[in-house]
């Protein structure tokens, strides 16, 4: 966010340059060294690469036939293939409910846990839990919770209705698949959100709610006049970061659905995954990659934009 | 005005505290309750692997017998630990952990003394560095996976330790993390430092270093997660035993007709136990440091 600004402020500080040695400077390289080479080996040269490749026909294992230049026509191909647009679709569908129902949550139990309350970093440590559980036992877990028809949900769904609501086949039924990945991936990484969240409460000065308090602000006035507002970036942040993550589903669904049923859950990343190994086609997966760099780049633009407009 | 403020609600407040004692009382339980409705899954899987039928763990889930466990048994644990074999979670679970010590070793000692140098050091070129390291945390690992199994496998790699290791140590995010935590830090520091002919090697390790714990704990905590999760990376270059992480282990339970709910739980909370020791080790540091950079970052 405020990355150019720290920037700048840490090129104030720097002490005046000039008479360092040669000494110092061969140092301070062998130092930055590491860090440099790792990321042009493993982060620049693949990036570079995956343009390269999306252009090629490269299967995955070489083979005696020459690898061809084919310019545009993996991208052609995948843009006339229905089920990258099937995929396309399900990660919208995806990301337009994880974004309230994830930051809903994040934001209500940060908003529970600014407050001063006894136990408050027991109560933190307790509401970051799911986040550091790993993926793949978040879906054993809720692979159990789903079950069809006497899992957890059902039962209580058929409880509090009083038997009215039918046992949903929460993974099964092309309906209701993707709503159940939804569930399962909120719980697990609202607590990050939740983190970044009490620290946007936490920059709001408390001078501001003492203002308002003298104004005659009741509490509800108080939230929506100097809580929403303070928040402002905070929100466009989280709503950002958890739209790039939604983008780039994949475990839960390649655990627990393997993009079924019914290509109802397939995503952008599980449709590269298989081109790239189960068709062995490398140069179509690398194509499929350059797409969802594209989608990222053009979200994390948005980003910028609107936090540009909302920074002080 | 504040101060005005102060004095003045101040007063008021004192007559009610008593009320306002028993409602944050109130409060507080309600929040515990919220607490322990969402931790509640993990609550059923620890229970769950002290079952010892898969059948009655699925029969009992949709009741309250769900949550307890009359005759707990280490079956599960005893059925999966092994170190070799069709179910060697115990090698897995080995595996996982040479993967995420080393990593989070190497990159809190490679990406602090990157961050470092980018805040303090005067080689030339520093900014644009910093530039590009900013520009390239927007790339996702997801679009560089493709050409990096190619690479990996033209090289020989696949199937080791290191290609599970190496390719993540150095990152964008941390780098950025450590030199904003770096950058803070006040220029006396390293003034005083110089002037007693301290090497910029040593004032990074005896003075920085020690000083950025915060900021080491969020960069383990973060980064341990991160490793101990990796799912998409490790199915791509481990075909073999020999380096397979857990995770890769336990997914594995999905792809039979019927699942062994009781070794996959099992499994599963031995995948958790590391990464809740590492999350407790450095919890005290890193949520107060975390709420401080987050939103920075």
């Amino acid at each position: 966010m405020n990355m150019q600004q720290s920037t700048l402020r840490s090129q104030a500080k720097r002490p005046a340059g000039g008479k360092s040695d040669r000494g110092r400077l061969l140092q301070e390289a062998s130092m930055l060294a590491p860090a440099v080479v790792l990321l042009t080996l493993f982060l620049i040269v693949p990036f570079i690469l995956s343009f390269w490749t999306a252009m090629t026909n490269q299967p995955l294992v070489p083979r005696p036939t020459p690898l061809r230049f084919i310019w545009f026509t993996n991208f052609v191909r995948i843009f006339r293939d229905d089920l990258f647009w099937t995929a396309l679709w399900n990660v919208s569908r995806f990301t337009f409910w994880i974004l309230p129902v994830q930051c809903g949550l994040a934001f209500a139990t940060a908003l529970l846990l600014h407050q001063k309350m006894p136990f408050r970093n027991l109560l933190r440590g307790m509401f970051f839990l799911p986040a550091i559980t790993s993926m793949v036992v978040v879906c054993v877990i809720w692979g159990t919770l789903f079950q069809y028809p006497t899992g957890p949900f059902n039962q209580v769904l058929g409880f509090v209705s009083g038997g009215y609501i039918q046992p949903i086949d929460w993974l099964g039924d092309p309906e209701w698949a993707m709503f159940s990945i939804v569930l399962l991936s909120a719980w697990q990484a609202y607590g990050f959100q939740m983190i970044v969240y009490l620290a946007g409460l936490q920059g709001i000065p408390d001078e501001l709610y003492d203002a308002a308090r003298i104004d005659g602000a009741n509490a509800l006035q108080r939230f929506w006049h100097v809580t929403m507002p303070g928040l402002r970036p905070t929100h466009v942040f989280v709503l950002l970061i958890t739209t790039i993550q939604a983008f780039k589903l994949y475990t839960q669904v390649a655990i627990l659905t393997q993009g079924g049923p019914k290509s109802s859950t397939e995503t952008v990343v599980h449709y590269m995954v298989r081109a790239g190994f189960e068709e062995q086609k490398m140069g179509y997966a690398s194509a499929v990659s350059v797409i969802l760099f594209v989608i990222v780049l053009i979200i994390a633009l948005v980003q910028r934009q609107l936090l540009r407009r909302f920074d002080v | 005005m504040s101060d005005i403020a102060l004095s003045v609600s101040r007063p008021n407040e004192k007559p009610v505290r008593s009320a306002a004692g028993t409602l944050r009382t109130i409060q507080t339980v309600c929040i515990f309750i919220v607490a322990l409705v969402i931790v509640s899954p993990l609550f059923l899987l620890a229970v769950a692997s002290l079952k010892d039928d898969r059948f009655e763990i699925l029969a009992d889930m949709g009741s309250f017998r769900a949550f307890w466990v009359s005759n707990p048994t280490l079956n599960n644990f005893n059925e999966v630990g092994h170190f070799s074999g069709e179910l060697a979670f115990g090698r897995y679970l080995f595996n996982s952990l040479v993967i995420l010590v080393t990593t989070v070793c190497a990159g809190v000692i490679v990406n602090s003394m990157a961050g470092f140098v980018l805040a303090w050091g005067s080689v030339k070129g520093r900014a644009a560095i910093l530039s590009v390291v900013i520009a390239l945390y927007v790339i996702p690992q997801e679009s560089i996976i493709m050409p990096l199994v190619v690479m990996v496998s033209r090289a020989g790699m696949t199937d080791t330790f290191a290609v599970q290791i190496v390719p993540w140590i150095a990152s964008p995010l941390y780098i950025f993390l450590f030199y904003q935590f770096f950058a803070q830090l006040p220029k006396e520091l390293l003034e005083a430092a110089q002037m007693d002919g301290a090497s910029i090697f040593r004032i990074y390790r005896s003075i920085f270093l020690p000083l950025s714990l915060p900021a080491v704990a969020t960069v383990s905590i973060l980064m341990g997660i991160e490793t101990w999760n990796q799912y998409l990376w490790p199915i791509l270059v481990t075909q073999t035993d020999y380096a397979r992480p857990i995770a890769v282990a336990i997914a594995t339970f999905f792809g039979q007709d019927s699942i062994y709910w009781d070794r996959a739980m099992a499994a599963s909370v031995l995948m958790m136990i590391p990464i809740l020791g590492l999350y407790l080790a450095f919890q005290r540091w890193f949520v107060s440091s975390f709420v401080g950079s987050a939103v920075k970052g």
